[in-house]
């Protein structure tokens, strides 16, 4: 399958980045059919839309949308997670950047839906060009009745804030986010079923409705042309509608953002972006560097959906895709995606804080050639006892990477470990001199 | 190797409360305020109260800069503190340079060259990562993904992205730097600062066209000797 452009059809297009030109391709139409709906049947429509979380996780959109109260008795919050830090994925910042009026109008929908007061974006600190394309589009929306009191004479009201991160991957987890945006470290809180969901207690404790950037840019099509119009794309799959957004980076002819439908393979992927640079394909890291890394067998045949990319051993995640060519070392790769948890780790619970660093060290000392025999038994250990155990997602993540090069690249590991070197000599230094 | 872990950095000091001199500029004042509108609390004002503080302060967080934000915002120095030091884009270790060099060595920008980028540097202006060159002009950072990895490798300086790089451009581009009289890190503060608030909202900016709550008063000079500490509810 080719390219399919939904979200990205204005992309690049200066006029769309304007209130008039994004109204003349068909912008704040479903604002305006929302205003005629019951709240119900636009969330009815999400469901019917089969559209699921693109912050990496997948969650069903709707249920997220149907689990604030519906009879309000406090503020209700719409946050978006515009924080994109997961390593290899830039898709928020494009979207922010060429389609801020998608987000806007997305959060607003979910404003009318779920009888949100107030929307905050929290974006991460070094995105300030997107902070800014976001601020014009807020301000532009506000001038023209669409944000504020009374929206486009509705009786609803709708603010929106722009509220800025300032370094820190965790803050991306959800609950981080919300203790962020509260004005405290980033450090996540106890979850359901140990505590209420976001949806009935997030920011201040008031019902909180949190959706990725590219979750949010999708409403406006749903609302608009149907849910059903929008399972259409990707019914191959087993259970992934719609389109979705990589990040193609690493060795690759033409870096970028692709916009596809689900049930494409991860060929067409590569091959949409240019295919293999300086040798042939020898690992794909699809979603992020949080899930596990294929080798090319893999990646061959793989379809991007849900539950097929985890049938083909790894996960769609955040689609940041990576490929990497076969002058790449997988050891000091996999050293690098150590060091970036272990930095990025908030320190709140022992297994994450205290694993992350001692997988570090481990990695660190096969690198500089000095491995011990049993090195890899060992991180393998440290990865089973940090997966599972931690207080949030992070954990989680900084084992898996690990864990999956091991098991799909153990030669690799053994040579490094017995030689004191790697087994590929990259022409391009991939660790410090 | 992993210069970006640093245990046991001992803090400065938190300045005697008596010893506090207000510093904000009265636009810093009435940002502050029209950010707290958008908050039902002052304690979410401390991220952007402490982008504030980082501008107002030339880009260094200091303990009086700390404890002007922690002042203003009717919180304790040590809840403020204890913010400013868990995100990395705060400066509160030591002082910067006039410009930071941020460059990422994350996992595609490692693939594409990045460490050979980052020898470059360290070579070029004699300093290690966290260092800062003796005129006080660059300070050289190694930071993770900065999430535009097609265009790794990738370094960041103040507000700009800066990528794909190699030596000529970046010789080019510590040239112009060098040159230029606003600090980055300085301009970059105020960016932040600014995404923040509506046009209707910016002192001296355009008449609003929404009607604000009133907001909170802010806070006199200091006469007591503590500063407020306000119930978190
Ligand atoms: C460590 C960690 C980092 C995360 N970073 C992000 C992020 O940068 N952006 C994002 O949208 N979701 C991120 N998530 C996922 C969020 O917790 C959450 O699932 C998501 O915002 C929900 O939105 P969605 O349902 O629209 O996907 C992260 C999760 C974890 C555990
Ligand atoms: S797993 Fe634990 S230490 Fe790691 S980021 Fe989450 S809460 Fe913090
Ligand atoms: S790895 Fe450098 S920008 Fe993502």
């Amino acid at each position: 399958m080719a390219e399919l452009k939904l979200l990205f059809e204005h992309a690049g297009n200066p006029a769309y980045q304007t209130i008039e030109g994004y109204i003349a391709k068909g912008g704040y139409q479903a604002l305006d059919k929302a205003l005629k709906m019951e709240r119900q049947a636009i969330i009815d429509q999400i469901k019917a839309s089969g559209l699921r979380g693109r912050g990496g996780a997948g969650f069903p959109t709707w249920i997220k949308w149907n689990g604030l109260p519906k009879e309000k008795t406090k503020r209700h919050h719409i946050v978006c997670n515009a924080d994109e830090g997961e390593p290899g994925t830039f898709k928020d910042k494009q979207l922010m950047e060429e389609t801020p009026f998608l987000l806007v109008e997305g959060m607003t929908l979910a404003g009318i839906a779920c009888q949100g007061d107030a929307g905050y974006i929290y974006i991460r600190g070094e995105f300030i060009d997107a902070a800014k394309a976001m601020r014009k589009a807020i301000d532009e929306a506000y001038a023209a009745g669409f944000l504020g009191k009374n929206i486009r004479g509705s009786g609803i009201d709708f603010d929106l804030y722009i509220h800025l991160g300032a370094g820190s991957y965790e803050c991306g987890e959800e609950s981080a986010l919300m203790s962020s945006i509260m004005g405290e470290r980033g450090m996540p809180r106890l979850k359901f079923p140990h505590a209420p969901l976001p949806t009935i207690a997030g920011l201040w404790d008031e019902p909180t409705l949190i959706n990725n950037v590219e979750t949010f840019c999708c409403a406006p099509f749903i609302v608009n042309k149907g849910g059903e119009w929008y399972a259409t794309m990707g019914a191959s799959t087993k259970n992934s509608r719609g389109t979705k957004l990589f990040s193609v980076s690493g060795h690759v002819g033409k870096p970028g953002n692709y916009e596809i439908e689900f049930g494409t393979t991860l060929m067409e992927l590569l091959e949409m972006s240019g295919g293999m640079t300086g040798g042939k394909l020898k690992a794909c890291v699809p979603g992020g560097s949080s899930v596990p890394i294929m080798t090319a067998e893999m990646c061959d045949g793989a379809i991007i959906g849900y539950e097929e990319m985890m049938q083909a051993g790894s996960m769609v995640g955040s689609g940041g895709c990576m490929f990497l060519n076969d002058k790449t070392c997988i050891v000091q790769f996999i050293w690098r995606t150590a060091m970036f948890y272990a930095v990025e780790s908030c320190g709140k619970c022992t297994p994450c804080r205290e694993g992350t660093k001692w997988m570090l060290q481990i990695l660190e000392r096969i690198v500089k050639g000095n491995g011990q025999p049993g090195d890899k038994e060992l991180l393998l250990d440290i990865t089973s006892q940090i997966d599972g155990r931690s207080f949030c997602g992070l954990g989680d993540a900084a084992a898996w990477p690990v864990a999956g090069a091991i098991k799909v690249f153990p030669e690799e590991f053994d040579y490094y470990i017995a030689n004191g070197k790697s087994i590929v000599g990259s022409p391009l230094p991939m660790v410090p001199a | 190797m992993s210069e970006l872990i640093q245990l046991g950095a001992s803090r400065p000091k938190a300045p005697k409360p008596e010893d506090l001199k207000l510093q904000f500029s009265d636009t810093a004042v009435a940002e502050l305020e029209a950010l707290l509108t958008h908050y039902p609390d002052s304690k979410s004002g401390i991220l952007p109260g402490l982008w504030i503080a980082q501008r107002e302060y030339g880009g260094y967080l200091s303990p009086e800069a700390i404890a002007e934000t922690a002042f203003r915002l009717g919180r304790s120095y040590a809840e403020v503190e204890g913010v400013a030091t868990f995100y990395s884009m705060y400066n509160t270790a030591h002082k910067v340079g006039k410009h930071m060099i941020e460059v990422c060595t994350c996992l595609t920008c490692q693939v594409c060259g990045a460490y050979p980028v980052a020898e470059y540097l360290k070579k070029k202006l004699g300093v290690d990562f966290g260092g800062t060159t003796e005129d006080g002009m660059f300070t050289l950072h190694e930071v993770e993904c900065l999430n535009a990895c097609d265009r790794a490798p990738l370094i960041q300086v103040g507000d700009q992205y800066y990528g794909p790089v190699n030596e000529k451009s970046l010789d080019e581009l510590l040239e112009k730097l060098a040159k230029q009289d606003e600090s980055t890190v300085i301009q970059m503060a105020d960016s932040i600062v600014q995404v923040h608030l509506a046009s209707f909202e910016k002192p001296g900016g355009q008449p609003a066209t929404k009607p604000k709550p009133a907001a909170p008063a802010p806070p006199a000079a200091p006469t007591s000797t503590r500063i407020r500490v306000e119930e978190t509810s």
